[in-house]
């Protein structure tokens, strides 16, 4: 079910309508409601893979159980390890399976054929990466006695796949999340009207912004060698857009809808572009993968020898290429990774000898060419990112410095989308302190005025909404 | 709020909820009827598709040929220059999964149904498959009454409007306020007025339409072919086991277009039909694709597709290969 769809019209009026007329005095009947509609939600995609959450929920939660019951450190160790291993082995076994077997067997120039038998035909469940490393982190918190493991079943399953942020996160620590569904949530109607604010907004970036995107940037990418250089680097920032548009907003849709639940999830974006440099763009993009990956392998890596400068840039090198390999199992996600983590290290190099000189400490990109530094990394990322394979990401790149002319651009330029992208940019950068553009708009603007404002955003998503696109981060 | 401990309902709201469920319903209340204005409107608007479900209605008794296929097909063929009782259900961007289906959903009805013309463009076997939630499946089920969602339908799926917004809201625009519609479609939902394309612009001069820039997808994609290909025999064993003769068409390609195809995507899908002619005995193949001495300048609406004029042409081949197969 996607959250732009009529079926999320229905189901959600109908489960917030559920939730909220138990009372708020029982908890049990709220969170076991929230649990129903969550698996209900997922399993409309696919019910099968219902198991798999299901199973990785229970392991997880008789793991930590038995870290904390455990005096014995080495016994706490087997059931951290067994619990990581779990989980790492089934997002190996769906997602990189395939890929290292193809690899391997490119390796020793096998041929199709000769190792078709070892690949497997599994689909991605959906959401996989996202609620293993959820799961995952709390038992290593539990390990590192950071939190205490919960003994309530029901909260737990309801911590793991809470439907808002299930399929495609934020990806929530469970000191955040867990307590929540512990204690009572009282109906809180400026919250409620703030989580549906957050909505309009995000159904605007996905529908108008992102799908009206992707039909420009899938035109182009389907038949790359009938661009040219300059349509093809117009399509690639229109990606950023789409993938801007699509995640951010969906992470909207996720925030505002917990918040009807009476639930706060962590913010995932920050206008990434206005990113002062790559490692500033990772503090605002994504921000509830970077913050796992800095606590789970950056900051373990590097331990306490902060200045330790080899050190630091082989944990900067291996977190950013995890972070490529999350995204997806092929090559051009691990280049998209290590390509990141070497403009990170770079920009952490000192200029002279004293270590603050460098372009981070320094945050030295003149103000004048911000907007070209965001340009060139945005447009390098995008087409990374974009491109199927190495032979089309070859192909693009070849086009580009080819220089060769871009005679059907203008049958690309939408004019009225342009717009659009120029109200979104300009809404976020004028309310850039705020969580999102229409946030508390009732302090400033009167009623009827609002609801015209809400009213105008429902036509323009009805109006101008673009060929209906799945959510691009439900893949990974 | 009421104590839910000390009252016998099991659901209680608070005054609170219920002032916000009623600011909910006053706010959405002019959008849910501001929506079915829209569906009422959009239903109202003579599109093709309606006229094809119409014509499929009153005649279904009557029809012994079924044209399917994508806008190549839609453009090419005109059912009126047939001597039989025909229909052309091709749509723009309509792939082979949804001519199976509407085959496979109007069968039933057209008792009558001899004869399939089926459309295997230049890259119609490299290009992936619309997903089941493809928003023309609304279409197919309003108008035509078939179900190509593959799984079972429910009041939402009849919904025109809402399958695409941008589209219906641009019709709507066209129909009801610029009053701009310059279609005009036959009893057969055939667009009789369809010149109005790239190369009339040019005046159908061949030096600027030989400068004139245009798309084709060559993208070479083996999986997709491997798939689409044992689709195809699928669909071919299925029109085989229900007695159906089919024509097998390539459509007219203008020769601009023809010398931009990438020759490994023509080389497989020519391997393709010499297969269906060699497998199937209840199949001809009509290709036409490089027929440049039957078609001229004058016949395309652009570089891959006939006008009206070209429709005629291609609509007597068909009619003589149908002839000729009796």
């Amino acid at each position: 079910m996607l959250f732009s769809s009529f079926s999320f019209g229905l189901f959600l009026p109908i489960t917030l309508l559920l939730y909220w007329a138990v009372g708020f005095k029982r908890i049990k009947a709220q969170n076991a409601i929230l649990l129903l509609a969550s698996y209900y939600f997922y399993g409309l995609w696919d019910w099968r893979f219902l198991f798999l959450i299901v199973a990785s929920s229970l392991i997880d939660y008789f793991a930590a159980l038995a870290i904390k019951s455990s005096g014995n450190n080495s016994k706490q160790k087997l059931y951290l390890y067994s619990s990581i291993v779990w989980n790492l082995g089934v997002l190996f076994l769906f997602k990189y399976y395939n890929f290292f077997i193809d690899e391997f067997a490119m390796l020793f120039n096998m041929q199709q054929d000769e190792y078709a038998f070892s690949t497997l035909n599994l689909i991605l469940p959906v959401g996989l990466s996202f609620y293993t490393f959820q799961t995952m982190s709390y038992t290593i918190d539990v390990y590192k006695n950071r939190i205490a493991p919960t003994r309530n079943l029901l909260n737990f399953l309801c911590f793991v796949g809470f439907f808002p942020q299930l399929v495609a996160g934020p990806i929530e620590k469970a000191s955040d999340l867990l307590p929540q569904f512990n204690k009572k949530r009282a109906f809180n109607t400026e919250e409620v009207k703030e989580g549906l604010r957050q909505i309009l907004w995000g159904l605007f970036k996905k529908m108008v912004i992102a799908d009206n995107a992707a039909r420009i940037v899938n035109t182009v990418y389907a038949s790359p060698e009938n661009y040219g250089s300059l349509a093809l680097v117009y399509a690639s920032i229109l990606f950023f857009f789409q993938i801007y548009g699509d995640f951010s907003g969906y992470s909207d849709i996720a925030i505002g809808t917990a918040k009807l639940f009476g639930f706060k999830l962590s913010k995932n974006f920050n206008i990434p572009y206005l990113a002062k440099s790559v490692t500033d763009f990772w503090q605002r993009w994504h921000i509830t993968l970077t913050r796992w990956f800095n606590d789970y392998v950056y900051f373990p890596i590097i331990q306490k020898n902060l200045r330790n400068t080899t050190r630091r840039n082989v944990a900067i090198f291996v977190t950013m290429g995890l972070i490529g390999l999350w995204h997806g199992a092929d090559w051009t996600f691990i280049i998209f990774g290590v390509f990141q983590g070497v403009l990170m290290i770079s920009e952490r190099t000192p200029l002279t000898k004293d270590r603050k000189s460098s372009l981070y400490h320094k945050s030295l990109i003149p103000r004048f060419l911000l907007p070209i530094f965001s340009l060139l990394f945005i447009t390098a990322s995008s087409i990374l990112f974009r491109s199927q394979n190495i032979d089309e990401l070859r192909l693009i790149l070849k086009r580009i410095f080819s220089f060769i002319p871009s005679e059907t651009i203008g049958s690309l330029i939408d004019k009225r989308f342009l717009v659009f992208v120029f109200i979104m940019m300009a809404s976020e950068i004028i309310t850039r302190t705020k969580d999102f553009p229409l946030i508390q708009i009732d302090k400033y603007i009167n009623r009827p005025t609002r609801w015209i404002i809400y009213y105008i955003f429902i036509f323009i998503i009805f109006r101008y909404a673009g060929p209906k696109e799945d959510f691009i981060y439900f893949q990974f | 709020m009421p104590d839910p401990k000390k009252t016998l309902s099991i659901f209680s709201f608070s005054e609170a909820q219920l002032r916000f469920l009623k600011y909910c319903l006053v706010f959405f209340t002019p959008v849910v009827i501001a929506y079915f204005v829209l569906e009422l409107l959009v239903l109202n608007i003579p599109i093709n598709y309606k006229v094809f479900g119409n014509y499929l209605k009153t005649h279904s008794q009557e029809i012994e040929i079924m044209g399917l296929g994508s806008s190549q097909m839609k453009c090419g063929f005109n059912p009126a220059f047939i001597d039989k009782r025909a229909i052309n259900l091709s749509s723009t961007s309509q792939h082979h999964n949804e001519d199976f289906h509407i085959l496979k959903g109007t069968i039933n009805r057209l008792p009558k149904l001899k004869y399939v013309l089926l459309e295997v463009s230049y890259n119609h076997l490299e290009l992936p498959h619309h997903p089941n939630d493809y928003w023309k499946n609304t279409i197919y089920l309003k108008y035509y009454g078939v179900n190509a969602f593959e799984r079972p339908t429910w009041y939402k799926d009849r919904l025109v409007y809402l399958s695409n917004t941008r589209f219906f809201s641009y019709k709507l625009m066209e129909y009801y306020v610029h009053k701009s519609s310059t279609e005009k479609l036959n009893e057969y939902g055939f667009d009789t007025n369809k010149y109005d394309g790239a190369f009339k612009k040019l005046n159908h001069d061949e030096t600027k339409i030989a400068a004139h820039k245009f798309s084709i997808i060559n993208r070479e994609d083996l999986d997709v072919f491997k798939k689409n290909t044992a689709y195809l025999f699928e669909m071919l064993d299925y029109m085989q086991a229900e007695n159906l003769k089919v024509i097998v068409c390539t459509l007219p390609l203008y020769k601009t277009y023809l010398n931009e195809r990438n020759p490994n995507v023509v080389r497989r899908r020519d391997s393709v039909l010499g297969i269906i002619k060699s497998k199937y005995g209840n199949v001809v193949l009509l290709n036409k694709e490089t027929d440049t001495l039957n078609f001229t300048v004058k016949d395309f609406l652009n570089e891959n597709h006939l006008n009206p004029d070209g429709a005629k042409k291609f609509t007597a081949m068909v009619n003589r290969t149908i002839d000729s197969l009796n």
